[in-house]
């Protein structure tokens, strides 16, 4: 059986959770939350699986390293909801980790042909720092959505729910149907952990973790590169693009800690850093992998 | 007499509307030109002083404008809808040139007798408010009373009709569970606050204003444990009075009025029910007190109307500004409970209601009998001087004797009738038979007074006391006589 095959057992399972989250009458939120755990384990024994198969190396394809990358953003989401008790962050993150489940299942699975011999430990250092910051920023772009669409409805002032029903219809009415939207939508209006102010606070703590990962990551990607390539002047454009997703990352950090932005504008910024990294992700490993050094 | 309601109330209007009125009747003294004024209007168009009796219910939901008008739709006034007429004189008046637009008539709804009746029983039960149960407008409305009451416009009619909604709204409360858990204003705020901040406790909360709702409203939060609590007032004494009522909590201060704007750096809920009717917080004046608060989000409520805070602040990022309309918008999408206690509450209401109406309706009867005695006393007097010595003293007692013996089945019938819903053929069937002139707008003050009297005999009457009856009946036909004396002067 070939090893990518695996990754699709997680995928169908956090389907699954999804699936019982919609259809479960009762407690549906604790099965879901209850299959998210056990998928997460799941993950974590074929994503060791994997990296025992390289060896724990990092040289690994591009799927794997996809698939570790989903497994990170897991942990940190996991990780969050437990911190901030907001429990409901997990619906709104986990599609993320399906949608990169499911890239690392058709990424290209071919061995990476290490072209020179470098430091082990900083290669690791380098890939986890890079992952752990991407992982972090997108739990930040989805708590920007988050953010957004909240504020959205209190400035509009529509939807806006104040009463908790608890998910019962006392008519009954709706009782029989499979696909009660207005009932299981519930769940996506009513997150109590939801006030803009933890999401923002949140998403702050991403950005302050994120920003050094990302920049010890970078730097270190540099040092390899200048390694590998034997002189620092050659530019790569995975360089500069990496240069401006950190920007964009340095300019929210500093427009944060020194004029106090929050809010909004904290929250367009997370989701242009986030575009900048997917666009960085699509130019080193698909487009242009010979700029990352990986051909 | 005809009991009429106009207005209009947070279901018809938008609350740019109800400012706009609330502004003209703000005051005790503007209510009371108001009221004035709508009368002498009234006596132009129709050319009579119909408008008896009068009250003002203004509250932040709700404008409405009750009268008694006397006269029915009976005799010379048949075709005249006074309820339309007052209407478009308070729209006239209030609006001016705007006095065409039809989506302004549309604004304000217009209740007549029993509907009129049971609307207002609605309005005092809170069954017609922003949030169902809640127990402020049973205060207001007593302030209504009182007010109208002050200016002497209330009389026979709307002082019952006054106290009997108090007491049905006494009963809605204690018979259903309408106020048992009510989602009311405070609560909506508190919940919306919770929105935007992730932990209340450490918020500070800034009451501009002493008003009721505000204060119901800081109280609310206070339960949540905000940290600090300021109260400004433009009379200071209020502000005191209000940190008195709070004894209970501790981190209260009591500021200026002129420098709560240095409080707006610090607060980061914002109550605001002043009977200010302009803009106190300003779009200009927030903009830098954001960037003083380094984008701090700030959650302002605005329950007072005319609304104090400039709308097109909730336009800037970090302020969420929410009025007293949005909060009720959000509440009624967000109410599908406690409509089986509504629907008890209403049951009550109806038969509180029915009951007025039958109270009323036999108040109509009283010109009727007192013309019919008159008529029969008038021809067994002039009859008996023909046979008898006109100087007979007892030719008086004989007379009242013989006409309460030939009316009093006629008269309870006709009583009964009216209250029984089916009265108007017996009254119209007793005038055509006797040929009874009745011109119910022209009685008199004086007259009414008599009435009054009357009523209250025949009320005793109704109860089978006949003998009680008989007994009193020679002081009451002398009363009878007075007041047709009075007619023909």
């Amino acid at each position: 059986m070939i090893f990518k095959n695996y990754y699709f057992i997680p995928i169908l399972l956090f389907f699954l959770s999804y699936a019982v989250l919609y259809i479960k009458k009762n407690n549906p939120y604790n099965s879901f939350i209850f299959l998210i755990y056990f998928t997460f384990v799941i993950q974590s024994v074929i994503v060791i699986a994997g990296l025992d198969k390289y060896h724990f190396t990092m040289i690994i394809p591009i799927d794997l390293m996809i698939f570790f990358n989903s497994w990170i953003l897991m942990l940190i989401v996991i990780l969050f909801e437990l911190l901030y008790k907001a429990k409901y962050i997990v619906i709104y993150a986990t599609p993320i980790v399906i949608a990169a489940l499911l890239v690392s299942y058709f990424a290209p699975s071919m061995d990476i042909n290490a072209i020179l011999k470098v430091d082990s430990w900083l290669l690791i250092a380098h890939i986890v720092l890079i992952l752990t910051g991407d992982s972090l920023f997108a739990l930040a772009f989805i708590l920007s959505l988050i953010y957004i669409l909240q504020e959205r409805k209190l400035k509009l002032k529509k939807n806006l729910k104040i009463i908790n029903s608890g998910n019962k219809n006392s008519s009954g009415k709706n009782e029989g149907r499979l696909f009660n939207f207005r009932r299981n939508f519930n769940y996506f209006n009513l997150g109590k952990g939801y006030n803009l102010e933890l999401l923002d606070n949140m998403n702050y703590q991403c950005l302050k973790l994120g920003f050094p990962a990302l920049t010890a990551g970078i730097v270190i990607g540099i040092y390899l590169s200048s390694a590998l390539f034997k002189s620092v002047a050659s530019v790569k454009p995975i360089e500069i693009i990496s240069l401006i997703t950190w920007l964009i990352y340095a300019i929210l950090l500093h427009e944060r800690v020194a004029k106090g932005l929050r809010g909004n504008k904290a929250a367009m910024l997370s989701i242009a850093g986030f575009i900048m990294i997917i666009l960085t992700v699509g130019f080193s490993l698909y487009l242009f992998p010979e700029f990352h050094g990986l051909k | 007499m005809e009991i009429i309601i106009t207005g209009l109330n947070h279901k018809s209007s938008d609350i740019i509307h109800r400012e706009e009125v609330s502004k003209k009747i703000l005051t005790k003294e503007l209510r009371n030109e108001f009221i004035f004024n709508i009368k002498r209007l009234f006596n132009e168009e129709t050319g009579k002083q119909l408008i008896q009796e009068s009250a003002i219910i203004s509250t932040c939901n709700r404008a409405e404008f009750i009268f008694a008008v006397s006269g029915n739709s009976s005799g010379d006034n048949k075709n005249i809808d006074y309820g339309a007429v007052i209407k478009n004189i308070i729209i006239k008046y209030l609006f001016g040139d705007n006095f065409g637009n039809e989506e302004l008539r549309n604004m304000f709804y217009t209740y007549k007798n029993f509907e009129a009746i049971l609307h207002f029983f609605k309005v005092a039960s809170s069954l017609d408010s922003m949030i169902i149960g809640e127990p402020q407008i049973l205060g207001q409305i007593k302030e209504s009373y009182n007010e109208a009451c002050e200016f002497k416009n209330t009389g026979l009619i709307l002082n019952k009709l006054f106290h009997k909604s108090f007491y049905c709204a006494k009963r809605v409360r204690t018979e259903t569970k309408i106020a048992a858990a009510p989602v009311s204003i405070s609560y909506a705020a508190v919940e919306l606050a919770k929105k935007i901040f992730n932990d209340i406790s450490n918020k500070k909360v800034l009451l501009l204003g002493t008003g009721e709702m505000g204060k119901i409203a800081a109280k609310h939060f206070i339960k949540q444990g905000v940290s600090e609590i300021f109260i400004t007032n433009r009379t200071r004494e209020k502000a005191v009075k209000l940190a008195e009522e709070l004894d209970g909590y501790d981190s209260k201060t009591i500021i200026d009025f002129n420098e709560y704007y240095k409080i707006l750096t610090v607060a980061d809920i914002v109550l605001c029910s002043t009977g200010a009717d302009s803009y106190i917080i300003k779009y200009e004046d927030i903009q830098p007190i954001i960037k003083m608060r380094k984008q701090r989000p700030i959650f302002l409520i605005d329950i007072s109307v005319p609304r104090n805070i400039d709308p097109e602040i909730n336009k800037i990022s970090n302020v969420y500004l929410f009025d007293i309309d949005d909060i009720g918008k959000i509440i009624e999408n967000n109410l599908d409970v406690r409509q089986q206690e509504a629907d008890f509450a209403e049951k009550i209401i109806d038969e509180e209601a029915e009951d007025f109406i039958n109270w009323k309706n036999s108040l109509n009867v009283v010109p009727i009998i007192v013309n019919l005695r008159n008529k029969v006393n008038g021809i067994l007097s002039a009859e008996l001087c023909k046979y008898i010595n006109n100087k007979d003293e007892n030719i008086e007692a004989i007379v009242n004797s013989i006409t309460n013996k030939i009316l009093h089945e006629p008269i309870t019938k006709i009583k009964r009738a009216e209250v029984d819903f089916n009265g108007l053929n017996l009254m119209e069937a007793a005038k055509i038979l006797f040929d009874l002139d009745i011109n119910i707008g022209s009685i008199s003050q004086e007259n009414k007074e008599i009435e009054k009297e009357i009523l209250n005999a025949e009320e005793d009457g109704t109860d089978g006391d006949n003998a009680n009856n008989a007994n009193s009946a020679p002081y009451y036909n002398n009363k009878i006589i007075q007041l047709n004396n009075n007619k023909a002067k």
